[in-house]
């Protein structure tokens, strides 16, 4: 029987030692685990969002434009229709509670009506996040513009990915709403980069 | 992103994306070494959990006196070592070293060609596999070994030498496909 001699041993031990191999877990496992044992710390991973309550507002925002647009998808389905008068008075208020929100999506008389709705949410939502924005009381940054161009580039790259999802489903309602949701996040971080240092907005 | 010392700090800190981005960049040779020491890949992915966990939890003792790699490789290296001997798969290598223990089974080579060495090391026992791969893959010195696996360069050497002598075995069929040699030999060889 052959044996490899010591020298061919050696050459493939160098390429062992070299080759290149996955790790034996994916990190959410690790994370997990870590998680379980207190070594990660969701206010340490999570302090760039809670020190500032007006990404907090902005993400509730976007993550309620996303659960309208599902219901559009689902308008079809019986429940009781309340009047539109009364959606809108709720919507026009500027409610801000999720249960108030949430009592609306039911209560639209139509899918137009819906959407003159939404439309107004995130005018809405671009004036509060402007709002807010200039009037947060969390820690601020000396480079905050280097922040909002970092932002711009990322939402331009979301807003990309959305014509492109667009392209694919045109007439898609969920795309729509998604794409409007970064347009109008894109539109509120302009006016904040664009804001001069010091300049609160006056109301809202 | 290589990792920094603004990330370790964020990472002793408890932030996620600190502790993940040093992950990433150490878990293909942390995961490697608890891999091979363990010869099956799902014991070696639970101990490499372990390894990770005991990483995270020691960070705040990293004082940066050698490379973070080098630092958190002996930390792979003991805590795998641990875990084997948890489950008594070195105790035969502790308590009978002069004893044959680099096979694992009987000597089936007749029937058994290892395509790769890592099969190949697989075929070892857990014992004589820890002194090659420490020995001839991680660049440990016999005396390195001893003290941790609790035995004596003596008996670190006579392991390697049986193991190595396996190994050419179980390879032996490689011969005829040409293995390249001579090119920058690579032979660690520390003693």
């Amino acid at each position: 029987m052959s044996h490899l001699s010591e020298d061919q041993l050696d050459q493939i031990i160098a390429d062992e030692r070299a080759r290149q191999q996955a790790p034996l877990n994916e990190w959410r496992t690790i994370a997990a685990r870590a998680r379980e044992e207190g070594l990660i710390r969701e206010s340490q991973s999570r302090s760039w969002v809670s020190g500032r309550p007006w990404i907090q507002a902005a993400a509730a925002m976007l993550l309620l434009v996303g659960g309208i647009a599902i219901g559009r998808t689902t308008i079809a389905i019986p429940g009781s229709v309340q009047s539109s008068n009364q959606a809108q008075q709720i919507a026009g208020s500027g409610g801000t509670s999720g249960a108030t929100t949430a009592s609306s999506i039911a209560g639209f008389a139509s899918v137009d009506d819906a959407s003159a709705t939404l439309e107004r949410a995130l005018r809405d939502y671009e004036r509060a996040s402007a709002f807010l924005a200039a009037n947060s009381s969390g820690p601020t940054t000396v480079d905050s513009s280097g922040i909002y161009r970092t932002r711009l580039a990322a939402l331009d790259k979301v807003n990309n990915a959305m014509e492109s999802a667009l392209r694919t489903a045109p007439h898609d309602p969920v795309i729509n709403q998604y794409y409007l949701a970064t347009m109008g996040a894109r539109v509120a971080t302009q006016q904040m980069a664009a804001r001069p240092v010091g300049l609160a907005l006056r109301g809202f | 992103m290589p990792f920094d010392q603004l990330d370790l700090k964020r990472a002793i800190a408890g932030d996620e994306r600190a502790m993940q981005r040093l992950w990433s960049q150490h878990a293909p040779h942390i995961d490697a070494v608890v891999r091979r020491l363990c010869g099956d890949p799902e014991l070696a992915a639970d101990v490499s959990q372990e390894v990770w966990m005991q990483i995270f939890r020691a960070l705040p003792s990293y004082r940066g006196d050698s490379q973070f790699g080098t630092w958190a490789h002996r930390i792979a290296v003991n805590r795998t070592l641990n875990a084997l001997r948890k489950i008594r798969r070195l105790a035969k290598l502790e308590t009978d070293i002069e004893d044959d223990s680099a096979l694992t089974e009987q000597d089936t080579d007749r029937t058994f060609l290892a395509e790769s060495i890592e099969q190949a090391m697989a075929r070892l026992s857990p014992g004589a596999r820890a002194v090659f791969v420490l020995h001839d893959v991680e660049g440990y010195t016999h005396g390195e070994i001893g003290e941790e696996l609790g035995i004596t360069p003596g008996g670190s050497k006579s392991q390697l030498f049986k193991a190595r002598a396996r190994l050419r075995k179980l390879l032996g069929h490689l011969v005829d496909e040409s293995i390249p040699v001579g090119k920058g030999k690579a032979h660690v060889a520390p003693v």
